[in-house]
């Protein structure tokens, strides 16, 4: 063993630790890697470079500034702008965001019940059936590619294996036509279901609850998705998954 | 502020154009009507599409640029330019689609103000044989628990090193979370040439840390 792996090899390391092997070849490399030491420390070490970059890194908001300028900038029609009228610019465009947020949580609740309804009806007819799953594994690398595959944009998929709240899979549901994401997590005999659903709004909403038909259910809104969790755990408990799931880092 | 004016100014004869249309709603002149209807749907697009990505819009700018302020005059002329494009989108990950914009703006603001630091860019073929040979992976790579300890100013510095397709690949995955095909669909390469310049730029930052011990 004069060279830890050659490139090849190096690649497909790289691959499975990014999650982007298909099982049978992140099977093919976790064997190598059980059998040959330089292979496992390898890839040891690009995780931990990998974590570092995560945790030394972390994901920002752009400067508060920036997004005052880019609203006015896109909202300006040149043709008739003055310098002066910047600032007003600014701020119409600004109060245009806040005032379409405003309505949209006004009539929010009318506008959720469809999507809840088909959010529970996909829980529901997980849980009837053989899995609650379409693609079954306990690893975020896993399941985050599986959806690339399948619809437009993977759902934000994070570890909370260390808070007792192991991930399960994940299984694409139908809300309004359309296939969307939803993870599902474990709390010791009972699954926890979070849909992504995007919604046309930007305007963040906190958790809140929404229980129906027995069931535990908390909705929230960040980035133009909206998470439905819902479950048969205690509401507490659905309560303090939501905290744990929003302020996880998500999967780099 | 001088550093903005060119900035806005230069893609200014399509963008008087684009907005011609929309302004011709409010001096009816033709067709205004739907111009109207269209403005206001490119403004909902723009802020569903766009805005949620402007954080990492201004990451990637940042290190592609290598500072804040470029980044930020970036970040605004990249988002005219989605403004004006956001009808060409076509599905697929919003996110790869505005990282796509901001890194061709990211590049021709620099072509235009810093054209010295793209020059490595040019000769990336000898760079990336050069990178090819990290020399004995064995005995002198830094084990797991060194890399988790490597100090960050460094490990910034390291990176800013980095020629700039390695870097931005790097920062693209391990900074920013994109998975492969979004990479290959932002950077204009196929997967083959992601992964072997992320696996050289990954290489790179242990063989960094590693000299550094």
């Amino acid at each position: 063993m004069t060279r830890s792996t050659d490139r090849a090899d190096s690649i497909l390391v790289h691959a499975y630790l990014d999650g982007e092997l298909d099982p049978a070849n992140a099977l093919a490399i976790e064997r190598r890697m059980a059998a040959e030491p330089a292979l496992l420390a390898e890839y040891k070490r690009l995780e931990a470079l990998q974590r570092l970059l995560r945790d030394r890194f972390p994901h920002q908001g752009p400067p508060p500034e920036l997004r005052a300028r880019i609203g006015a900038a896109v909202g300006i029609k040149p043709t008739r702008v003055q310098p002066s009228w910047r600032a007003l610019a600014a701020s119409i465009a600004i109060t245009a965001i806040v005032t379409s947020g405003a309505t949209w949580v006004a009539r929010g609740p009318e506008f959720g019940d469809p999507v809840r309804d088909a959010v529970v009806a996909g829980h529901i007819r997980s849980l009837m059936a053989s899995q609650p799953v379409d693609v079954v594994s306990s690893d975020r690398h896993t399941v985050k590619p599986w959806f690339n595959g399948r619809i437009p944009e993977a759902p934000r998929v994070v570890d909370l294996a260390k808070e007792n709240f192991p991930l399960v899979g994940g299984r694409i549901d139908v809300v309004g036509r359309k296939p969307v994401p939803t993870l599902v997590y474990r709390r010791h005999a009972h699954f926890i279901s979070v849909t992504a659903v995007p919604v046309a709004d930007l305007a963040d909403a906190a958790p809140a609850r929404h229980p129906a038909d027995g069931y535990g259910i908390v909705r929230w809104t960040e980035n133009g998705v909206a998470y439905w969790a819902i479950s048969d755990v205690g509401a507490d408990e659905l309560d303090s998954f939501v905290r744990l799931f929003r302020v996880a880092p998500p999967l780099t | 502020m001088a550093i903005v004016s060119p900035v806005i100014d230069h893609p200014a004869s399509s963008k008087h154009r684009d907005h011609l249309r929309v302004v011709s709603s409010q001096a009816p002149q033709r067709d205004d009507v739907s111009d109207m209807a269209s403005g206001d749907n490119d403004n909902v697009r723009f802020r569903n599409m766009v805005l949620p990505h402007l954080g990492d819009a201004y990451t990637l700018a940042r290190w592609i640029t290598g500072n804040r302020a470029d980044a930020e005059d970036v970040v605004q002329d990249a988002c005219l330019r989605a403004f004006r494009a956001i009808r060409n989108y076509d599905g697929g990950s919003k996110r790869a689609w505005v990282l796509t914009i901001v890194r061709h703006a990211a590049y021709s603001w620099l072509r235009r103000n810093r054209p010295a630091a793209l020059v490595a860019v040019e000769n990336l073929e000898a760079v990336e044989e050069a990178l090819a040979m990290p020399g004995d992976h064995d005995s002198a790579t830094p084990e797991a628990a060194l890399i988790a300890k490597a100090d960050a100013a460094r490990l910034e510095a390291a990176i800013a090193a980095l020629p700039s397709p390695f870097r931005e690949t790097l920062v693209l995955r391990d900074v920013q979370g994109l998975d492969y095909r979004e990479i290959a669909a932002v950077t204009g390469v196929p997967i083959g040439t992601v992964m072997s310049r992320l696996a050289r730029g990954r290489g790179r930052l242990i063989a960094d840390i590693r000299r550094k011990e």
